[in-house]
């Protein structure tokens, strides 16, 4: 009797002092709290322990910050905008993403936030209601390292006859120097031209969303189909160009094309960080990531952009692909009070001089705010580069077509047919078909 | 077969099963091994040893239980683990013992649904099980007890009321007409004598709740994170993966079960075979 | 009945309702449990749209026959083994029992690990191609129970009334017919439940499913339960849609475990 009275004393205690080891992990929810839901697992860090902490000294409210792991966004806001403690700032990442959420965003129109908004005609709205905001303008293209590039034209027996990286304007230029650069690798010290092509689940959206947006933008471009359109179906008939690039990407890799289903876009990054790449594909939200790699080779000044060639007629006067896929929204079940205070840290984040600077030099963005002078735009390479070529005479950017596609579960099945082709599992004919079939079969599921 | 002939097959027999014993150990022990290699030498070769270069020492563990709070992770684990498991057993035996004493349609029907309970998968009930369990306000860790004992009841009503069937009324009788209540009767006589099978019942549970991944996922997920849900999350919460720490993690977690598993070893071998008689 | 109600509360909160609204919401389109819209078979006419639950239901199955028959053959066999009385019987024991207790997203991660170790030198990895995602599957199943169903096999070896062991052997009985008339039908409760837990957790699994492969590559590796738990949370506008492919699932693992219960009962002898 008294061993199983000691058993049960011991289990008892044990299970006491685990509460001690749970504590400190959560207070009691305060009254003044703003709980904010990020998408970019990037620059988490920079709103957990700078942003909000920052926030909280200057006006007391707490700001909860938590951050959907890569790819499950979508879920992760569906899961908590239903439970008694919902976000009240959320992302949304165009019209197919605000459609979605439409049943819980509160009308912007009156806020201080929406005031800030430059280009009122970019905010996304039902009629008069003003519902999501855009907070930043990116870029994307091929990121390359120009002293790796530099090398590359100083060979004495290189192919090519132009001089410098910035003499390549179309594609059949590119996959020149990208084949010889290929050829000459150890010459140059490199593993591969391009980082891995990194098709880990979560980690397909560079090709599924960002690469397709260029043969797909020509498509909408020759049927006259303006931006933002409902569109009921494709013909991908710029489908031999995304083959020309996704081709010369998985043959002129650091990675075997086996490997890549395991690879994230964080590899690539690091990969270009450290120098064991010459090129990249992603935007400029990768600043942090290749600037903050520990060991990182590659100077500032030689990080550059340089738009995604595929072969299409005319491509030279086209430049990187510009847009935003990111709005913020403002939970309409929230209480008046929260709301107040959600306008009131997007403003703050947005206007104040405090808030300003973490934004220039911590989140990076290109904001679309008129409270930012010329002098407070991101000063990271990515960033500038950016401009550059948004400023860049003679040079179109290629505007987001990819918030036309019907449905995540479109580009999920579009990528899961892009990692079949990598391995030889599926023809580009099949990969074709897929987008095809999938475009149509996921717009009638929704509308 | 002569003595000796039965000795030399034993002997075969024994090095073939330690064999297969080393390589049923072998998964274990490499992640072991690999815990102490630093982070970027192992996905290139996961079956070497640690050498002068690859060795990190303690590193991946201090890194790995910063990043997912692990120890608060396992405290969140052990508490639930713990009272989840007493509560089943107490609340499920009570119930049982009603079912089984009180013969009506009712009883009988609530029986089988409870039987039927450990047949339906989760999914079935997940969705709305979380809706529910927020709606009741059951969405913390103390919540997540009542949602346990719920859905651990169809078991544990099985299984008591199987050994239950086969206590004869007559100690019972006894008790009431020496005049006691039906508190005094279960606790005083028939609960010590459902010991053993509230043992197997406990810790076939103890497994169920401490490996649980979907079920605190759902309902608790963000804001308390058990070990499986913690673990998880060390994989898709910051891009890359680091195999350091998730191999540190891996072994952490693995330690507590392993502990329990070695000093109850008798109890929990006997009660995975009480409980598959039983059924 | 004071004694009843902690636990019938607690399980009609836990189960009975959920389960109950469950079912009725399959019939409706939602996307929180009070705003449906009734549609009548349309979320099952939807599960049919795309080809994902069949081709998740063809994976499940195959996986469930294999592992099953894996699991019972190797149980069995080290049973058999570990019931005569050898040195380290009992240490070999613990061993094989061993992996039960860890947990399935750990075992998930510690398998890919070494699959992924295995594979690096062919230049593939775990997801590269779906059949190495469905052997990984079987063999982190038979991994982690095998040992289980060898205990409960030894438990059933040692039970055999040992007057039926002497009178066969008197009789003559060479090892194979021991073996098929008076071990087998001996330890048909054994096989039972073996079959039963071995089923119905084959066709259960997710957590294993969702650390090993979650699925990749494409949705090829997907199992039933991941299936649904997918379609509920990947996509919206299918909540409805994921609560009938789960009615279907329960009454499919529900009609698989009575059937095999009964099969195997039937042969049960009395000792």
């Amino acid at each position: 009797m008294k061993k199983s009275l000691l058993i049960a004393l011991l289990i008892v205690s044990v299970a006491m002092s685990s509460v001690l080891f749970a504590a400190g992990a959560q207070e009691a929810a305060p009254a003044k709290e703003v709980y904010f839901l990020n998408f970019k697992p990037e620059i988490a860090d920079v709103y957990e322990t700078k942003i909000a902490p920052a926030f909280e000294k200057e006006t007391g409210i707490k700001l909860k910050v938590v951050t959907a792991a890569s790819g499950t966004y979508a879920q992760t806001l569906k899961s908590e905008i239903a439970k008694s403690n919902p976000p009240v700032i959320f992302q949304t990442n165009g019209p197919v993403g605000l459609a979605e959420s439409k049943n819980y965003t509160a009308d912007l129109k009156n806020t201080e936030f929406y005031k800030i908004l430059s280009d009122k005609t970019m905010a996304l709205g039902d009629g008069e209601k003003v519902l999501a905001i855009p907070y930043a303008v990116e870029g994307y293209g091929i990121i390359y390292n120009d002293a790796i590039m530099r090398k590359y034209f100083a060979l004495p027996n290189k192919a090519v006859s132009i001089k410098s990286a910035d003499e390549i304007t179309n594609f059949a230029t590119l996959k020149a120097v990208v084949e010889d650069m290929t050829k000459n690798k150890s010459a140059l010290g490199i593993q591969g031209v391009f980082a891995s092509t990194s098709l880990a689940a979560g980690n397909q959206w560079r090709w599924q969303t960002h690469l397709v947006n260029v043969p797909l933008y020509f498509e909408v471009r020759d049927a006259n189909i303006a931006m933002g359109s409902k569109v009921p179906e494709i013909k991908f008939s710029y489908s031999a160009n995304m083959k020309n690039i996704w081709d010369l990407y998985l043959n002129n890799s650091s990675t075997a094309v086996g490997l890549l289903g395991a690879k994230s876009v964080d590899d690539s990054m690091a990969e270009f960080a450290l120098g064991q790449v010459a090129m990249v594909q992603n935007g400029n939200w990768g600043a942090g990531q290749i600037l903050g790699v520990k060991g990182n080779k590659v100077s500032d000044a030689d990080i550059k952009f340089m738009p995604i060639y595929t072969g299409a007629a005319g491509e030279e006067k086209y430049g990187l692909n510009v847009g935003t896929e990111n709005y913020l929204c403002i939970n309409s079940n929230a209480s008046v009070e929260q709301q107040k205070m959600a306008d009131q840290f997007l403003t703050w984040l947005f206007a104040s001089e405090t808030g300003k600077q973490f934004v220039k030099n911590d989140l990076m963005f290109i904001t679309p705010f008129n409270t930012f002078k010329d002098s407070e735009l991101p000063t990271d390479p990515l960033a500038k580069d950016v401009i550059r070529w948004m400023n860049k005479p003679g040079v179109t950017s290629i505007p987001w077509a990819f918030s036309m596609i019907p449905s995540e579960e479109w580009k999920n099945q579009f990528g899961a047919a892009l990692a079949d082709y990598s391995v030889g599992r599926k023809n580009w004919a099949e990969v074709e078909k897929v987008a095809v079939d999938a475009w149509k079969t996921e717009f009638k599921l929704t509308n | 077969m002569s003595l000796a002939t039965t000795k030399r097959n034993h002997l075969i027999l024994t090095i073939v099963l330690a064999l297969l014993a080393l390589f049923f150990l072998s998964p274990i022990l490499i992640v072991f091994m690999n815990s102490f290699k630093s982070k970027l030498f192992i996905s290139n070769e996961p079956f070497a040893m640690p050498s002068a270069d690859t060795f990190s020492g303690g590193e991946n563990y201090i890194s790995g239980s910063q990043k997912i709070k692990f120890f608060n992770a396992f405290g969140y684990s052990l508490f639930i683990t713990v009272f989840s498991v007493i509560g089943i057993s107490l609340v499920t035996s009570m119930l049982a013992w009603y079912l089984t004493r009180v013969k009506t349609k009712f009883t009988t029907f609530a029986y089988y649904l409870l039987v039927f309970s450990m047949i339906v998968p989760f999914q079935m009930v997940m969705f709305t099980m979380s809706k529910t369990a927020n709606m009741l306000h059951l969405d913390n860790p103390i919540g997540i007890l009542v949602l346990y004992i719920g859905f651990g009841s169809g078991l544990g009503t099985f299984m008591f009321s199987g050994f239950i069937k086969s206590i004869p009324l007559s100690l019972e009788e006894a008790a009431m007409i020496d005049g006691a209540g039906p508190v005094k009767t279960f606790f005083l006589i028939v609960f010590p004598i459902l010991k053993p099978t509230a043992i197997t019942v406990a810790i076939l549970n103890t497994m169920w709740v401490w490996n649980d991944y979907l079920l605190p996922y759902l309902t608790i997920g963000t804001e308390y994170k058990t070990i499986p849900v913690a673990i998880q999350y060390l994989r898709g919460g910051y891009g890359a993966v680091d195999m350091g720490a998730m191999m540190a993690m891996l072994v952490l977690a693995m330690v507590p079960i392993i502990v329990f598993y070695l000093s109850a070893q008798k109890y929990i071998i006997r009660g995975v075979v009480a409980g598959a008689v039983k059924g | 009945m004071l004694f009843a109600l902690p636990g019938l509360i607690c399980f009609a909160i836990a189960f009975l309702i959920p389960m109950v609204m469950g079912v009725v919401l399959s019939f409706f389109k939602f996307t929180t449990v009070t705003d449906g819209t009734f549609i009548g078979i349309e979320n099952y006419k939807r599960i049919f749209i795309n080809n994902d639950f069949t081709s998740a239901l063809w994976f499940t199955v195959k996986f469930t026959v294999v592992s099953v028959i894996t699991i019972n053959l190797g149980a069995f066999t080290l049973a058999m083994l570990l019931t005569r009385g050898i040195k380290g019987t009992n240490a070999f024991r613990t061993i094989f029992f061993m992996p039960n207790l860890i947990g399935g997203i750990v075992l998930g991660w510690i398998w890919q690990v070494i699959i992924n170790g295995v594979l690096l030198p062919r230049g593939v990895t775990i997801v590269s191609d779906p059949k190495y995602g469905f052997w990984g599957l079987v063999v982190l199943m038979n991994w982690q129970n095998i040992g289980y169903m060898m205990v409960i096999y030894i438990a059933g070896i040692q039970n055999i009334s040992h007057d039926l062991i002497e009178a066969a052997q008197i009789d003559g009985a060479n090892k194979v017919t021991m073996l098929r008339s008076v071990i087998l039908p001996s330890i048909m409760p054994s096989i039972t439940i073996c079959s039963f837990l071995t089923l119905t957790n084959g066709f259960k699994l997710f957590d294993q499913n969702l650390a090993l492969t979650a699925g990749d590559p494409g949705k090829q590796t997907e199992m039933l339960a991941l299936n649904i738990f997918n379609t509920f949370y990947g996509r919206s506008g299918f909540e409805g849609v994921g609560q009938a492919k789960a009615v279907l699932f329960t009454i499919l693992v529900a009609f698989i475990a009575l059937t095999q219960l009964r099969l195997t009962r039937s042969k049960e002898v009395e000792a």
